[in-house]
């Protein structure tokens, strides 16, 4: 018996170096994907976003605010336009992202203690871009204004101290955590490689076992110990080397991630295993999943949070393991979550592997088609 | 015109070839039109609810005053943030966090009140998940502006009891305002923008896809890519022919999911139509031929599925419509040159958003043009050397 199913673990292995799709899948695209998809959020954040400037007070104070909006990393002063079609022609050819305009009598009003409004422009369309410039926009107003706020209570006889106390009677700290510059490849990448892991998973299985009859229990079995196994390693290469490799912050406890991971996979194997059951050609499963892998990493709440989706949806997308698989070990390995934060998500996980194995049995009986 | 009608005929032969094709298969059929729909339909309930609302935030209340109940009242009352948890401690309200039960905590520190009376500038510390960056700088923007709006009224009483007016110390709380708005798309309807752009992405790799399934499947079949030869006579209208039933079907699709995307949902439609209808055209052609070359460089179906997989599949990325384009390195630039999808989406964006006149789309015009005529090239090139290749394998597999 026990060497019977050693046997099976043999083959099974054996299957998955010489059916060229499995191969290519499990092994290759595994690799590939977790290589190629970072490469347009490596750089992490928007730097020097080049806007354009309509000066129109010229003064010194207004120089003065021109320059603190340049010294932001996000943004630099890229051109100055004498007027708003010119600088809008200039955002039409994407040579600037964004337009700001100082009025006359900037510095004026200012200094009278007047508020000295100023209009800024962006593209609605771009969320990041757009938000780059109003948090560079307002750090730059709230200094200058601070600043001019102050020097006229100190001017007017008032003590420092007293003075600030005023001009900002509360402070407020803002504290990004975990992700603490708001890198976009920290943000996005841990959730896409999870994403990974089951997408190739589902491809592979797909390959070795779409349109095939079941081989007996104690096969399927081994071969789902072989794809646990085998993804379990790449997992901790795609979770655990390449974070370090791209400098993302990592840092959870990599058990916990394991009692996550594990039973995430036993999820996705027996889903692979039903899947291909019901899809009956090799390309079908593949072309299926290409296709589903956007949907499901909106799904899974990183990028879009779940409380913003309309329930039902985010009830039917618990049948897929990568929803609650991406946050729970988002969690864990970005955040520092322990299992007991985590744990609803290992008990959806091991309802889900349930629940797969079970329609794989079901569906595998009954037919048996011939191989396609 | 003899010529004329023989050339058409050979069109004819290919494209119905393909219907029939087409007919005998239903999952075929399934993913030409239904299944990219329902996609359509899903992401369109992803987004169904516009920008979020009530998102969950834990409160660390340790100075029990009026003040700090007024703050707490005053972030609740933000649309976007709603103040689910009152965690007794930090480390209840970091075990929130970390359970995703709260996006942010607010620790507003034991006689907060009593220093603020006394001028010592107390400070009042938001953290917030920037894991989730999305919603995590949402709410760090409405708790960071309701917070702000505390201390703006704590200062204007200040001025007030100073001597200065109500108005002059309202105004001179912020010195400099900023009056940002949208030069395009004033609404921030962001979400639209997004579904928008998730759509053509996904068909890129239907229409990739279907192109490089129609293509290997005459590869592997028993006659070859010569039968297929045969019936259109020329490598031209044999691609033509093969490929213009899903090149209706889509187009189709795309326009369908513009439809109800300007119609029932209300999108604003505020560029040129013809012109839409020109690039959508283009870009449904140069994905087929993108998947078409993919399909004849490839060994076998299922590689050639993986080969546009790995081209289309990770494209929204590259697209900049998350990331900006402009903040990329230099392979990701090239390589999104490379995709129509990219300059689909910058055209769309120009005409429909911006209303761009027309020579600020000519550029991205012509590129999506030439990656037509380049894949589209390399089909044919493809095609005619398999036609060339195979007497000589039948040869070989005679002797």
């Amino acid at each position: 018996m026990i060497a019977a199913f050693f046997h099976e673990i043999a083959i099974a292995i054996m299957a998955i170096w010489t059916d060229k799709g499995a191969r290519s899948t499990m092994l290759g695209a595994t690799l590939f994907f977790s290589v190629f998809f970072p490469q347009p959020y490596l750089s992490e954040v928007v730097r020097d976003m080049p806007v354009a400037i309509i000066d129109q007070d010229g003064s010194t104070l207004s120089r003065e605010l021109i320059r603190r909006i340049d010294a932001a990393d996000a943004v630099a002063v890229a051109r100055y336009a004498p007027d708003m079609p010119s600088a809008r022609a200039l955002f039409l050819k994407r040579e600037v992202y964004g337009i700001v305009v100082v009025p006359p009598k900037f510095e004026h009003d200012l200094l009278a203690g007047r508020a000295a409004p100023i209009a800024a422009f962006s593209d609605g369309g771009y969320f990041l871009l757009n938000s780059v410039m109003s948090s560079a926009l307002s750090n730059a107003t709230r200094s200058l204004g601070a600043e001019v706020q102050v020097g006229r209570l100190t001017a007017s006889g008032v003590d420092m101290a007293q003075a600030m106390a005023v001009v900002e009677p509360l402070r407020v700290t803002t504290v990004a955590l975990f992700n603490p510059t708001g890198g976009y490849a920290s943000f996005v990448l841990p959730a896409v490689f999870v994403l990974i892991l089951q997408q190739t998973l589902l491809m592979g299985i797909g390959n070795l076992k779409a349109g095939r009859r079941s081989a007996g229990g104690l096969s399927t079995l081994a071969d789902a110990i072989v794809y646990v196994g085998l993804y379990s390693l790449w997992a901790g290469v795609v979770l655990v080397v390449l974070p370090w490799v791209y400098r993302l912050p990592r840092i959870g406890d990599v058990a916990v991630m394991y009692a996550v991971v594990v039973p995430f996979l036993c999820a996705v194997t027996a889903m692979g295993l039903a899947v291909a059951r019901l899809i009956p050609t090799k390309e079908g499963v593949i072309f299926f999943l290409v296709v589903l892998g956007m949907p499901l990493f909106f799904l899974s709440g990183v990028s879009w949070p779940s409380e913003a989706m309309p329930k039902l949806l985010h009830a039917v997308a618990f049948i897929i393991p990568s929803t609650t698989a991406v946050p729970a070990l988002v969690r864990v390995n970005q955040m520092g979550a322990d299992v007991r934060s985590v744990e609803t998500a290992i008990l959806i996980q091991l309802g889900l592997c349930l629940a797969y194995s079970i329609l794989a049995m079901v569906v595998g009986r009954p037919k048996g088609k011939p191989a396609a | 015109m003899a010529r004329r009608a023989h050339l058409m005929a050979g069109f004819r032969r290919a494209f119905l070839a393909e219907l029939r094709q087409i007919g005998a298969r239903p999952g075929l059929m399934f993913m030409l039109a239904p299944f990219p729909l329902l996609l359509f339909a899903l992401l369109a309930a992803v987004f169904q609810l516009g920008l979020p609302r009530d998102l969950p935030i834990a409160v660390v209340d340790q100075d029990h005053s009026t003040l700090s109940r007024q703050m707490v009242r005053i972030v609740d009352a933000t649309p976007e943030v709603a103040v689910a948890h009152e965690a007794s401690s930090l480390s209840e309200g970091r075990q929130l966090l970390l359970s995703g039960e709260a996006y942010a905590v607010v620790l507003i520190p034991a006689r907060t009140e009593r220093d603020v009376l006394a001028g010592r500038r107390p400070e009042v510390v938001l953290f917030y998940n920037n894991q989730y960056m999305t919603p995590g700088s949402l709410v760090a923007r409405s708790v960071g502006g309701a917070l702000g709006t505390v201390a703006a009224g704590i200062s204007i009483e200040a001025r007030v009891a100073r001597g200065a007016d109500v108005e002059s110390a309202s105004q001179a709380v912020t010195p400099v305002p900023v009056r940002q708005s949208a030069l395009f798309n004033p609404s921030l309807e962001y979400v639209q923008f997004l579904l928008a752009a998730v759509m053509p992405t996904v068909l890129q790799i239907f229409i990739g896809a279907s192109a490089a399934l129609s293509f290997s499947r005459d590869r592997q079949g028993v006659a070859g890519l010569g039968r297929s030869l045969r019936l259109g006579g020329t490598l031209m209208r044999t691609a033509a022919g093969k490929l213009a039933p899903y090149t209706l079907t889509y187009l189709l699709v795309l326009w369908g999911a513009d439809a109800l995307l300007f119609g029932p949902m209300g999108v604003r439609f505020g560029g040129n139509l013809a012109f839409h209808v020109a690039y959508g055209f283009v870009f449904v052609l140069a994905s087929q031929m993108l998947g078409a070359a993919a399909a004849l460089v490839a060994r076998d179906t299922v590689s050639a599925l993986a080969a546009v997989g790995v081209i289309t599949g990770p494209a929204f990325g590259f697209t900049g419509i998350t990331f900006p384009r402009l903040s990329m390195n230099g392979f990701s630039t090239v390589w999104a040159d490379l995709l129509p999808v990219t300059h689909y989406l910058e055209l769309r964006t120009d005409n429909i958003l911006r209303g761009a006149p027309f020579e600020i789309s000519l550029p991205a015009f012509a590129s999506l043009t030439a990656l037509a005529l380049i894949y589209g090239g390399a089909t044919l090139l493809l095609l005619w050397l398999h036609g060339r290749r195979r007497p000589a394998i039948a040869v070989e597999a005679g002797t």
